[in-house]
């Protein structure tokens, strides 16, 4: 696992995408920041977080769309499945090398709320909690997000259309929050309990739910292992 | 060391694998020969554990594959048709990944990469990135991949196609020389390559086994049968009634009308020669000789002869 997860941490640092990626996703975020911290003068940085998870549909494809689809495309998809080791850890080191470059992206961002502390004065208190909690609930967003991101890359070998199965798959999922919040009753409520955003929401407003990191880590890992059956799947046809 | 047994493969209606049985000795380099699309690609995708098969069975020491396949794919090297490689990584880079992936020892890591370099002949290109390597060059970075680990059995999927003729003729020392000390498996659609390499070959044809033996079964150097190809300037049914006249010819048939001429393969049997047995008879019948050679039973007839087996004419020569 460990050689996987540093040859494709590598391979992310040597192409210009992990830094394109992490660089686009700086100037969004200080865009943002500026607007709804600087400018309209707002105390939660959850709130310029919770706009970026928008993004986050449409740059965590773009991280993981070369994870299986670039091996399969250059045919060291067979290195990889002759050598002695399982499945599940070459998805959880590509994953996890995925989940570095996220991290970088989450790393950057928190200039922003470092910069906020030295503009609040006897003004307002800066909510620390909050925002530990809204970037808490932000990391787990994008953890069920990169999962989803790496199954696409395991569906196809090309990785433009990877990315875009992964946007579309992200879409659904976000989707059924609204659809939940539309046709309320128990089948409204199911949709919200099982929709990833909703979720986020109580991070956003600064609620800690055990539950809700729960339920991300769970999604996190059901991905991961549809993935790994997808890949072992391929053996029998 | 390694026994394949009925193995099928089915791509859904498409049949690759049609019950294909062999065994592998320990120390022997095993030609894989068929045409392309013959099947020794899945075949061999099998045996490394790409590919599962439809039904069936690989023991590698008496184990199946199946059953313990991380401890088997340990004892495996495997170059595939299109050498496993990343562009992005150097050669050392590269080397020490497949290491890594591999579970090397950080002490052996060393004296070994050093020996497959060195045996390979890579060692001058280490440093550099692999997508800038010549053709040449990749193959032998998928080779020395393969080599990493020092796996008992190496199977290598048409390790030099592509290559020049010199890269040809040292891949092939290579391979003998590795021979010594593993068990190969060569798949190869070259003859040459497996007269000039293997101990023994299976012949592989629509996902059959056609034929399996040593080589030197395949080459005819101690028999009685020698064959020849005799042109006669003679219409066929002449020919042929005085081809039946001569006792040492065991076996003939018309082989193509060429130029007004009609060739004919021969089989003969006897300590005598047949040559002038014909000679004599022709000059009889006033049937002009225009060429007669003796044909080396070879591996490539036997070949040509099992792939062909649909259409009535050979197509030699």
């Amino acid at each position: 696992m460990e050689a996987v997860f540093k040859r494709e941490l590598q391979s992310y640092f040597k192409s210009p995408v992990a830094y394109f990626v992490i660089a686009f996703f700086g100037a969004l975020t200080g865009l943002y920041f500026w607007n709804i911290n600087l400018y309209n003068g707002s105390i939660e940085f959850t709130m310029t977080l919770a706009s970026l998870t928008t993004f986050l549909i449409f740059f965590i494809p773009v991280i993981t769309m070369k994870l299986f689809a670039d091996d399969k495309k250059n045919g060291t998809e067979v290195l990889l499945r002759t050598a002695p080791v399982p499945t599940w850890k070459i998805v959880l080191g590509k994953y996890l090398a995925s989940v570095v470059v996220f991290g970088c992206m989450c790393l950057e961002t928190m200039i922003c709320p470092i910069i906020m502390t030295f503009f609040v004065n006897d003004s307002g208190v800066f909510p620390l909690a909050m925002t530990v909690g809204g970037y808490a609930g932000f990391f787990m967003l994008g953890l069920a997000y990169l999962a989803v991101g790496t199954f696409a890359s395991s569906v196809t070998d090309s990785q433009p259309i990877a990315a875009v199965l992964g946007v579309i798959i992200l879409i659904a999922i976000t989707f059924v929050q609204t659809i939940g919040e539309t046709i309320k009753g128990w089948l409204g409520r199911v949709l919200i309990w099982i929709s990833l955003s909703s979720r986020y929401d109580d991070f956003a407003s600064g609620i800690f739910s055990v539950s809700s990191v729960f339920f991300y880590l769970t999604f996190t890992l059901l991905v991961l292992f549809f993935t790994s059956v997808n890949i072992e799947r391929k053996r029998w046809n | 060391m390694i026994r394949i047994e009925n193995l099928v493969k089915t791509y859904g209606k498409v049949v690759a694998l049609d019950d294909v049985s062999f065994d592998v000795n320990k120390g022997e380099i095993l030609g894989f020969l068929g045409p392309n699309g013959a099947g020794k690609s899945t075949a061999m995708n099998i045996i490394t554990g790409y590919l599962a098969p439809t039904s069936g069975t690989v023991l590698v020491d008496g184990v199946d594959i199946a059953d313990k396949t991380m401890e088997i794919r340990r004892m495996i090297g495997y170059l595939p048709e299109l050498p496993p490689l990343y562009g992005d990584m150097t050669v050392n880079e590269y080397l020490n990944f497949i290491c890594d992936l591999k579970s090397v020892s950080a002490k052996a890591r060393k004296s070994m990469l050093d020996d497959i370099t060195y045996i390979v002949k890579i060692g001058d290109v280490r440093k550099r990135l692999v997508k800038n390597l010549s053709k040449g060059y990749r193959q032998r970075v998928g080779f020395a991949q393969a080599l990493v680990g020092d796996p008992p059995i190496l199977i290598l999927d048409e390790p030099t196609v592509g290559l020049d003729p010199r890269q040809v003729l040292e891949f092939r020392r290579i391979i003998s020389t590795l021979g010594r000390n593993h068990t190969i498996i060569l798949s190869t659609h070259i003859l040459q390559e497996v007269t000039a390499v293997c101990s023994d070959v299976v012949i592989i044809n629509n996902g059959k086994v056609a034929r399996q033996g040593a080589i030197s079964e395949f080459t005819s150097a101690g028999g009685s049968e020698k064959r020849m190809v005799v042109t006669f300037d003679g219409r066929k049914p002449d020919c042929e009634e005085l081809l039946k006249s001569i006792p040492e010819i065991s076996s003939f048939n018309f082989s193509r009308i060429d130029r007004n001429a009609a060739v004919f393969r021969i089989v003969t049997s006897g300590s005598t020669d047949a040559a002038r047995s014909i000679f004599r008879a022709a000059v009889e019948k006033n049937i002009p000789i225009l060429e007669m050679k003796s044909v080396e039973k070879s591996l490539e007839e036997e070949f040509v002869n099992i792939i062909s087996k649909d259409t009535s004419e050979g197509g030699e020569d």
